[in-house]
């Protein structure tokens, strides 16, 4: 019999070359007798798919895969279960649905900021008004105003980890999809790379355990962001911005890629020629959807109630620093104080220069040389300082050369330097400079052994900081599971020395495409001192005098392994933009002939 | 072309990782049945074992189970000895939870070993679809559900059952396929079920010359009958001395239970509730009488003693007769054919059949016994795949009311979608075209079909039946229509695979 018309059709066979781009070079490893072999775990899963399969097919099996890890995540302990009587981030995220359903907008930033008062930008307050609400009708008790605080119900639990599933694959995850998939054209990658560097970084084991384990929205942010670089890619800047500026409504972190974002899009505006029509449409929009994002809080002050509640609160110090006297009877005087009190309540300038053990810079240094003795002022202005100075290279480049190949490493350097160098970096900041850093794997060479080696060991490095925090949550276990099966399907240590294995054969070893021999010495030191850090964690009690030991010694072995990184992302945009010069000028010399 | 990536390993390393995170979900009493069972092995004395019963879960599987938890209960010591103590009942502390299901990780090593016995054992020419078809019963949502959720240790028996199905592959090595399969009924005596196939191929192609009925071969019938002998005389000879023969077999074979599960498990006594249940509304217009009694007592769902309405009761001795019945004619032909191994299989994968869909007391998770004998042989040609469709989607299904809390919901419905994907589109595309041309193309249709009822269907019973109804109301009705679209399913399966078995 003859099979079904419609099942069968002849298909294409699409090749690939296997010298033309880099990325699959790195995939398949041929042994010399014409045996093509994956070069490690991950590609072997994806093995079948190397030609010929279909996106529809292929794109579905591994949304639901990563889908299941996160969900088997999110079934162990998130931070502050059973600790009253402040709990955590999951208390403070439910504490600001039951407070938007239940409360006035006048009174979102205002109400006992005792007891984790809103202090993030009023897109998390609508989506979590949105989320409360919908919570409502499974089960009012969830939310009830007062009575639900330090609510645990395994229900509740159940719904609150779904909010933040539904709302990574409604924004994060179509968003790095369709980032991925016009990134890896502009950079001739195959479709079959594409696929392999898509499952490394939605499998990236920092987002998912602070996302799915710890519990917070990261991902809802770094979707807008992706989305916004997206944009960029298609060259849609006004809904560029558009998106960026959902980011930064939605977390204040996302003020970590602004510099970049903001010297890029300048960039396109000033060069090759000045466009200034661009450049108003551009300011316009981004005022314009700040305005859009605030406004309902604003117009919620008008009321007369809102006014006199608002009145009552103490005066924001953003109020306070005015040189002019406010007339208190004018309509808008409340607005404007619900606005300086958002704005005071998500940019709390009174907080010290790091918080816990954060794996940057001045934590180090205070280790040696406790940093208390210098005034707050004093410690600001240094540490802005050498924020600006961290970052001032890749931001000139970028606007320099405003090109959108340039944008990952940039935007990776610039967010390293701000985790490194500046005010008030909470160790799940490190979520912000993996994410472009981890995009890279979907560049041309991304999964070469060079940028695994590196973007590997980030990562690794990245999640090992966050060991002591992911620990009190009850997420020991989740933590090794995640991120030695991330190490192991990317062939990095400690299951395979793979990466910083030279490849014998010697037809084209491009010098660029593997590590160096001071990467490897200096990377599997880390490695090691990695494992010996968990040995002694684990086996060893601190000595009496130090209870913290252990997590200075992983703060600092952070902070020098992420300065290192930043190093080389620095390294690498600008060698980049140096190799795209040369180009431009054989081109012209070329002409000129 | 034999491409074998990802390798079993692999597999297996990405799927412990996966099950490792699945620790703290949702554990059935299973979980405390295994535990009393560690507590029982390791604080008792052997002749206390099978009448100890503090715990209303007493030691009701054969004794080399028994051993297995007495070793597991070695080293359960180490871990937690709280666990080991009798009268801790339901006692879970999470070093026991760990011990538990890290012991049901590793044990699963014997169906990795197995299916690695399995993809060696193909000829060269099959040697992909063996490693594909074992990939799918390693990454088998049925064991996931089962063992990693809801907990059992099926992963490890049905490893030893596919080793001893490896074995029988070759002439030299029946004599260990038999004395596996025994080792493995004194573990878990379902297997029983299966061992018609067994002695049936045994005796034919092992213990008579395969060219003449009539010329035993005896030097093999002694080796055989010797091997098979110790094997149980081991596992039973010191009950027999200890004249405990009759408290094992109450144990083992408790009749009392009624003629189907708790949750019905899709066979044909699912069906024939199905139908009294239609006729209940019917009867008045038909002019039939309705047993009142019966009323109250099936619409539960929750069977303990069935009773029919409309139709007939049935007894045991009829659903004997039918399972019997039923396996001999596969028999028939397996006889026929010695020393063919896939006759051989396809006879065990109809014996499962016939046990699952008329038993008594079938439980839901028995549908393992068909599914994963016939996962070896669904590759070897379309017409034996697609009347596989159709149990593997069934089959997989009828598994979800094992699961019914809101946090492992997510888990069986995506994996199991997964796994029906990958898998159902990867066998489409691999199943060689058979040499016999399809006798029923339309077969094909239908199980499309049932294909697209299978989401709707699911969706209504996982959500808007609670939606509409309450919690509370019409509990049974979920439950009714899943396993009797499943019982569709498996029947439909059988009768495919039933045709494809004897005309190949």
């Amino acid at each position: 019999m003859a099979p079904p018309p419609s099942s069968y059709r002849p298909r294409k066979k699409r090749k690939f070359p296997l010298s033309s781009t880099g990325s699959n070079n790195a995939l398949i490893v041929d042994d010399g007798n014409g045996k093509h072999t994956p070069a490690f775990p991950l590609a072997s899963f994806l093995w079948a798919a190397r030609a010929g399969v279909s996106q529809w097919l292929i794109l579905p099996l591994i949304l639901m895969a990563v889908g299941l890890f996160r969900w088997a995540v999110s079934l162990w302990g998130y931070s502050g279960f059973q600790v009253p009587p402040m709990h955590g981030d999951f208390e403070a995220q439910r504490h600001w649905m039951e407070i938007t359903i239940h409360l006035p907008m006048s009174k979102w930033y205002t109400y006992d900021l005792q007891y984790w008062g809103l202090d993030y930008p009023p897109l998390t307050a609508y989506h979590s008004w949105l989320l409360g609400k919908i919570g409502t009708l499974f089960d009012p008790s969830w939310f009830a105003l007062d009575e639900s605080r330090g609510f645990e119900d395994p229900q509740l639990k159940v719904y609150m980890r779904a909010t933040v599933v539904v709302s990574e694959y409604l924004i994060f995850i179509p968003a790095v999809v369709n980032f991925l998939r016009r990134y890896t054209q502009m950079h001739g990658v195959p479709v079959w790379s594409a696929s392999v560097a898509l499952v490394a970084i939605l499998l990236q084991p920092s987002t998912i355990l602070i996302d799915h384990g710890h519990f917070q929205y990261n991902t809802v942010m770094l979707g807008f962001v992706a989305a916004s670089l997206d944009a960029i890619l298609a060259g849609r800047m006004l809904w560029a911005c558009i998106f960026f500026v959902g980011a930064l409504g939605f977390k204040q972190m996302a003020l970590y890629y602004a510099p970049v974002m903001f010297a890029f899009l300048l960039g396109i505006c000033v060069f090759p020629r000045i466009q200034l029509i661009r450049l108003v449409c551009i300011s316009l929009v981004t005022v314009v959807a700040f305005a859009v994002l605030i406004a309902p809080l604003v117009v919620s002050a008008v009321s007369a109630g809102a006014q006199n509640e608002l009145s009552s609160i103490p005066l924001p110090p953003l109020l306070q620093a005015l040189p002019i006297k406010l007339d208190k009877s004018s309509i808008l005087y409340a607005p404007l104080l619900q606005l300086t009190q958002v704005i005071h309540r998500i940019f709390p300038f009174a907080r010290g220069l790091f918080e816990d053990k954060v794996a940057n810079a001045w934590c180090a240094i205070h280790t040696f040389y406790k940093l208390h003795r210098f005034e707050a002022t004093l410690l600001q202005r240094v540490s802005l300082g050498a924020t600006l100075a961290s970052i001032f290279i890749p931001c000139a480049i970028i606007f320099r050369h405003p090109r959108a190949s340039f944008l990952l490493p940039a935007l990776s350097t610039v967010a390293w330097g701000f985790f490194l160098f500046s005010f008030q970096v909470h160790e799940k900041s490190v979520l912000l400079p993996l994410l472009p850093m981890t995009l890279m794997l979907s560049g041309d060479g991304g999964l070469s052994k060079e940028t695994r080696a590196w973007v590997g060991w980030a990562n690794m490095l990245g999640s090992w900081t966050m060991f002591p925090l992911l620990q009190r949550d009850g997420l020991r276990v989740p933590y090794f599971v995640m991120t030695f099966l991330w190490a192991y399907l990317l062939g990095l240590p400690p299951s395979s020395l793979e990466v910083y294995r030279s490849r014998s054969s010697s037809d084209d070893p491009s010098p660029l495409l593997e590590p160096h021999i001071i990467t490897k010495l200096v990377h599997l030191c880390f490695y090691l001192a990695m494992v010996a850090w968990h040995v002694l964690e684990a086996f060893v009690p601190p000595p009496p005098g130090k209870p913290d030991l252990w997590v200075v010694l992983n703060v600092l072995i952070g902070a020098g392994g992420f300065g290192l990184t930043y190093l080389w992302c620095l390294r690498k945009l600008v060698l980049q933009c140096w190799m795209i010069g040369r180009k431009v000028e054989k081109d012209t010399q070329k002409k000129n002939q | 072309m034999a491409d074998l990536y990802p390798s079993l390993a692999q597999c297996a390393i990405v799927a412990t990782a996966f099950k490792i995170l699945l620790f703290p979900a949702y554990k059935s009493t299973d979980f405390e049945v295994h535990r009393n069972w560690l507590a029982i092995t390791h604080s008792l004395p052997v002749k206390e074992w099978y009448y100890e019963k503090t715990s209303e879960w007493t030691l009701d599987y054969p004794p080399f189970f028994a051993a297995f938890e007495w070793l597991l209960s070695q080293v359960a010591q180490y871990a937690d000895p709280a666990m080991l103590t009798v009268k801790n009942l339901n006692y879970d502390s999470w070093q026991t939870i760990y011990f538990q299901r890290a012991t049901v990780i590793i044990s699963e090593l014997v169906l990795v070993f197995a299916l690695n016995r399995f993809i060696k054992s193909a000829p060269q020419s099959n040697k992909h679809l063996a490693h594909i078809s074992s990939l799918s019963i390693l990454l088998s949502p049925g064991l996931l559900i089962i063992d990693h959720i809801h907990f059992q240790y099926n992963g490890f028996m049905y490893g030893v059952l596919i080793l001893s199905i490896v074995l029988a592959r070759k002439q030299s090595t029946l004599l260990y396929s038999g004395i596996t399969f025994a080792i493995l009924l004194c573990m878990k005596h379902i297997h029983l079920y299966l061992s018609l196939a067994y002695f049936v191929y045994l005796l034919r192609t092992y213990c008579l010359d395969p060219k003449s009925v009539f010329r035993p071969r005896f030097g093999n019938i002694f080796k055989l009958g010797l091997g098979v002998i110790s094997v149980f005389a081991v596992a039973f000879g010191p009950f027999i001395y200890w004249n405990q023969l009759l408290q094992l077999k109450d144990r083992l074979f408790p009749f009392s239970r009624g003629l189907c599960h708790a949750y019905w498990a899709p066979n044909i006594w699912a069906m024939y509730s199905f139908v009294d249940r239609a006729l209940i509304l019917l009867a008045p217009r038909l002019g039939l009488s309705i047993n009142e009694e019966a009323l109250t007592s099936v619409t539960r769902g929750l069977v303990g003693d069935t009773s029919f309405a409309v139709l007939p009761e049935v007894t045991k001795e009829h659903t004997f007769a039918l399972t019997f019945l039923f396996q001999l004619l596969p028999l028939i032909k397996l006889w026929r054919s010695p020393g063919d191994w896939d006759v051989f299989v396809g006879a065990i994968t109809l014996c499962g059949y016939a046990s699952f869909l008329f038993g008594w007391h079938v439980h839901e998770k028995a549908v393992l016994l068909i599914i994963i004998p016939f996962s070896l042989i669904a590759l070897r040609d379309r017409r034996y795949f697609s009347a596989f469709r159709s149990l593997a989607i069934a089959g997989h299904v009828s598994l979800f009311p094992l699961l019914f809390t809101a946090a492992e919901f997510p888990i069986k419905t995506v994996y199991t979608v997964f796994w029906l994907v990958l898998f159902l589109f990867v066998f489409e595309q691999v199943a060689p075209v058979p040499e016999r041309p399809r006798i029923f193309p339309i077969v094909d249709r239908f199980s499309l079909l049932y294909l697209a009822v299978a989401i709707p269907l699911i969706i209504y019973c996982s959500l808007l039946h609670q939606l509409i109804f309450g919690l509370e109301r019409y509990e049974f009705l979920p439950l009714m229509f899943m396993s009797s679209y499943s019982a569709l399913g498996v029947v439909g399966s059988w009768i495919g695979f039933m045709v494809v078995y004897f005309t190949a």
